[in-house]
């Protein structure tokens, strides 16, 4: 019933369809609106509402007051709605407050299996899923499960505390105290209590757990509810960066081979940049061009560029410092993702929580961050504007103000890579008013 | 809907962050106080969308304080609470608190199959018209064959079948035992945990950014105040209940001899002009005395684009 | 190209630097927002008051062409009332000037407002006579109708139902070495809602 009704909410791409101009999230909407999508009836054609109509102040008649009661009614019914598991296909959840565990009905089972792996570490990590994870389930159901959760060798799925609290959130999920936290057997007895666990006490245990904040989980929901899918990046906890350096291993091959690749043109900029450093005496004693012959335009060019820039393609990686960290890799919903081996993310994410970071991050904070990102330079044959706004490494950056989310994203534009100059040679005439543009970059 | 949550209202303090659960407290706060919050969590109803978000409601600590200090709520330790709360249940109430899930369970159970049963009474009465219209109209043709009505017919009708996911709904909803009572999960720990925690779980007043004294101030005179990050400020001031009206003012604070931009005011003014809303600046005044009423002693001042 | 030339002539001073110039006991921020008003946008019967504040600070007060400001509400009043903007007595109104940079604050400002006499009260409409257009060819009724709104926004005046205090906060560009923009914002006391257009 529930998941019906769900299917025929607009996802995320058709809803683009109707009102782009607006953001609907940008100021609070009439609850009435929502009444239109009766949940109850199986009317297929429920679509988001538009923007409600406001009025500009209050005034005291009893029309006013009538719709806003009404408003609020709507609200407080649209609140009210249960999160109801239908017994032939509930899904169930067992919090686990100590982190995963053996499973307990394998102990003796798992004697033998013990037996066969004698090395294995008694911690819980040595089951295989992050220590992170707290909450289990045994019997994982439906498409949310094929990007969310850590199976283990018991074939259990293992969820982190933003998985398992999105879940419920979303009634998706039917999550039980164990035995052991509601005072009926042993400290570490994680079976299910059968006792359900409500969305107040699950904020409770998953808030907090983990490296879980309200702003983190603010992000992560929100984009889960749009289709995103969203894991976390290394840089989740700031102890975990060095552990990143393992796992950046790969942002920094990507980052080597892209520098191997890139010798053409690069290579002749970094050795004339290098003579030209090398040269500076000549240029203070005469004229900047020099006295030679010169066949064209682009050499007069290339000589009088003389202020050194920045090349992000050359910037060493670096480990970045929370919040100005990447905390979650974001990929779009058409993206194909294997839980094992998630593919390049299509967005990262840094999560800032601006009641306790009230000023603009400086520009180092906002340099260690892009150079934690791997180089990402814009397709070749873009036009410029669209490659100097690509930039050449790019993160968003989520500003987080008691649960109002606003995404930023900053990217690193090489404008001294952009040879306007060259283009112009390349392109021929294409271009209006060619001396404007050689002066307005370099 | 008008019902008042029995008081104080327990705010849930849980990493750092203000919550309401209860849905009762929710719109009592709204509709008593001009407390609206934010609605952090995903309708479970509509879960892939963003425009309307459900419980719980993140407070502001400006929210939560205020509530504190007119009486109306306390802050409650929730972490601890709750552990503590659950670990000494007495098995006696679980079975009781589990007892009345499942009849609410069964409760709703019942009630989705009576409505299910009604589309279906409403879909078959509709055929039926259907049906009835189009033999009025073959009689009076009196070309079209029998067969022809019942092909229109009954493929609507097999549609209508699969598309009821419950296998039980064939079974009289008077016999549903507790196998077929719907799993509910609850938004508050209240059954089982108490209504009110124990004293040793409550909090002392929350800690508040300078600029508590402009918010108690506008709240005073009837502003509804959200976060202002969306526009750049730090709060917004609507007139009336965001639901349904926009808001007046981009609202941002400073102290009384604290150094000012004035570029600060020109782009707040600027950019509330362009969005049809004022530019609000203020703080306390040190030279006026405190009263016992928070924000008694601010000052505030609205800026808007002169147009010329 | 680098031929040597004789250096040209010094250029006479702009008008506004022979203003300043002309003036140099007044502040050239003053002076600058006073000539601006003048010039651009054709205030007349500028005056300047050094205001006694715990800040020493001058503001320029003048008559606008045209209204500058008006209160939704009194816009309401007035539309209800079938008058418009050019029936009514133009309101004499403070001009604070700055310059981009200033130090300030909000204790500045509100000291600039307390100096600043209550609106409706001497000196904002004392200046202004009685439009004689207006007498002669609108009739009777339009001064009925201008004599209550008159009596209407002295009442408003003391509830501050159509505002409190205002001024236009001016601001000069410094930037780029100061190109002589001015731009202006209306400044009130308290809350006042916002217009709508």
């Amino acid at each position: 019933m529930v998941d019906l009704d769900e299917a025929a909410i607009n996802s995320p791409s058709n809803d683009a369809t109707g009102h782009l101009d607006v953001d609907l999230t940008d100021e609070t909407q009439d609850f009435r609106m929502l009444n239109n999508l009766s949940f109850l009836t199986d009317t297929p054609e429920a679509s988001l509402p538009k923007r409600g109509e406001k009025d500009f102040e209050p005034n005291p008649t009893l029309f006013q007051a009538d719709v806003l009661s009404a408003s609020r009614r709507a609200m407080h019914n649209a609140l009210s709605y249960p999160r109801l598991h239908n017994p032939k296909n509930i899904v169930v959840g067992v919090y686990a407050p100590n982190g995963p565990a053996p499973a307990p009905s394998a102990t003796s089972k798992l004697d033998t299996i013990a037996e066969h792996s004698p090395g294995k570490k008694p911690a819980p990590t040595s089951i295989g899923v992050s220590p992170d994870a707290c909450v289990y389930v045994t019997n994982p159901k439906g498409q949310l499960f094929r990007t969310i959760g850590q199976a283990d060798r018991w074939s259990r799925i293992w969820l982190l505390p933003e998985e398992a609290l999105y879940l419920l959130e979303r009634g998706s999920l039917d999550i039980r105290w164990p035995r052991c936290a509601v005072g009926d057997g042993e400290e570490d007895d994680v079976e299910d209590s059968g006792i359900p666990m409500s969305l107040q006490a699950a904020y409770a245990c998953f808030l907090g757990h983990g490296g879980l904040t309200m702003e983190r989980f603010s992000v992560y929901t929100g984009l889960r509810r749009l289709g995103y899918t969203v894991i976390r990046a290394p840089g989740w906890t700031q102890d975990s960066n060095i552990e990143a350096a393992g796992a950046k291993s790969s942002d920094e091959l990507e980052n080597q081979l892209l520098r191997r690749q890139g010798p053409g043109l690069a290579g002749i900029f970094t050795r004339f940049l290098e003579w030209l450093h090398a040269s500076p005496p000549t240029t203070a004693m005469g004229p900047v061009v020099g006295f030679g012959f010169h066949r064209g335009y682009v050499d007069l060019f290339r000589k009088l560029s003389l202020i050194p820039y920045y090349d992000p393609a050359t910037a060493s990686p670096s480990s970045a410092t929370l919040p100005y960290a990447v905390v979650f890799h974001v990929y779009k919903p058409s993206t194909h993702i294997r839980k094992s081996a998630p593919p390049s993310p299509d967005f990262r994410i840094a999560v800032v929580n601006t009641r306790t970071n009230t000023t603009m991050p400086t520009l180092s904070q906002i340099g260690t961050l892009l150079e934690s990102t791997p180089f990402d330079p814009p397709a070749a044959n873009k036009p410029l504007y669209v490659r100097l706004r690509h930039g050449q490494r790019n993160v968003i950056l989520a500003a987080v103000d008691q649960g109002v989310v606003s995404y930023l994203r900053v990217a690193d534009a090489a404008f001294g890579k952009e040879k306007i100059y060259q283009s112009q040679a390349v392109r021929g005439n294409k271009q209006r008013g060619p001396p404007r543009n050689k002066f307005k970059k370099q | 809907m008008n019902t008042n949550p029995e008081l104080p209202i327990p705010i849930s303090y849980i990493a750092g962050n203000y919550f309401i659960f209860s849905v009762d407290a929710a719109t009592f706060l709204r509709r008593e106080h001009n407390i609206c919050g934010i609605l952090a969590g995903t309708l479970p109803q509509v879960p892939q969308q963003n425009v309307f978000t459900g419980l719980p409601l993140e407070l502001m600590p400006e929210e939560a304080r205020f509530l504190v200090e007119e009486g109306v709520a306390c802050i409650v330790d929730e972490v601890n609470f709750q552990k503590q709360g659950m670990q000494s249940l007495v098995e006696e109430d679980c079975k009781k608190y589990l007892k009345e899930l499942e009849s609410q369970g069964i409760e709703t159970m019942q009630m989705l199959l009576r409505h299910k049963e009604r589309q279906k009474e409403g879909a078959l009465k509709k055929i039926a018209e259907k049906k009835a219209t189009k033999a009025k109209k073959a009689e009076l043709k009196q070309a079209a064959s029998d067969a022809t009505a019942d092909d229109s017919a009954s493929p609507f009708f097999e549609d209508s079948q699969p598309s009821t996911p419950s296998q039980v709904s064939s079974r009289r909803s008077s016999t549903l035992g507790s196998r077929d009572a719907m799993r509910i999960t609850p938004a508050i720990s209240h059954p089982p945990l108490p209504q009110q925690p124990p004293a040793e779980h409550l909090l002392p007043l929350p800690q508040v950014p300078s600029s508590y004294p402009l918010f108690a101030h506008l709240h005073s005179k009837g502003y509804f105040l959200f976060p202002g990050l969306r526009f750049g400020c730090q709060y917004l001031a609507y007139p009336g209940d965001p639901l349904r009206f926009h808001s007046h003012f981009l609202v941002v604070s400073t102290l009384w001899d604290e150094e000012l931009d004035l570029m600060k005011i020109i782009s707040g003014g600027r950019l509330g002009t362009g969005v049809k809303k004022g530019f609000l600046i203020g703080g306390t005044d040190k030279n006026l005395e405190e009263s016992s009423d928070a924000g008694s002693n601010v000052r505030t001042f609205s800026i808007e684009w002169a147009g010329m | 190209m680098a031929k040597p030339t004789p250096s040209p002539p010094i250029p006479n001073p702009s008008a506004l630097t022979t203003f300043i110039s002309s003036r140099p006991t007044t502040s050239a921020t003053t002076l600058q927002v006073l000539h601006n008003l003048q010039y651009q946008h054709l205030w007349t019967s500028l005056k300047i008051h050094d205001l006694q504040t715990a800040f020493p600070i001058s503001l320029v007060s003048g008559l606008p062409p045209h209204r500058v400001y008006t209160h939704p509400d009194e816009q309401l009043y007035m539309v209800e009332h079938g008058l418009r903007e050019e029936d009514i007595e133009l309101d004499r109104m403070f001009v604070l000037p700055t310059v981009q940079g200033e130090p300030w604050s909000l204790e500045k400002m509100a000291a600039v407002f307390d100096a600043l006499p209550n609106i409706g009260e001497e000196g904002l409409r004392s200046e202004t006579q009685p439009s004689d257009a207006v007498q002669g060819s609108a009739g009777a009724d339009k001064a009925a109708k201008l004599a209550e709104y008159y009596e209407y926004r002295a009442k408003g005046h003391r509830t501050k139902e159509w505002g409190g205090k205002r001024l236009l906060l001016a601001m000069i560009d410094k930037g780029m070495g100061g190109e002589g923009t001015v731009v202006y914002y209306v400044v009130q006391e308290g809350t006042v809602k916002p217009r709508q257009n």
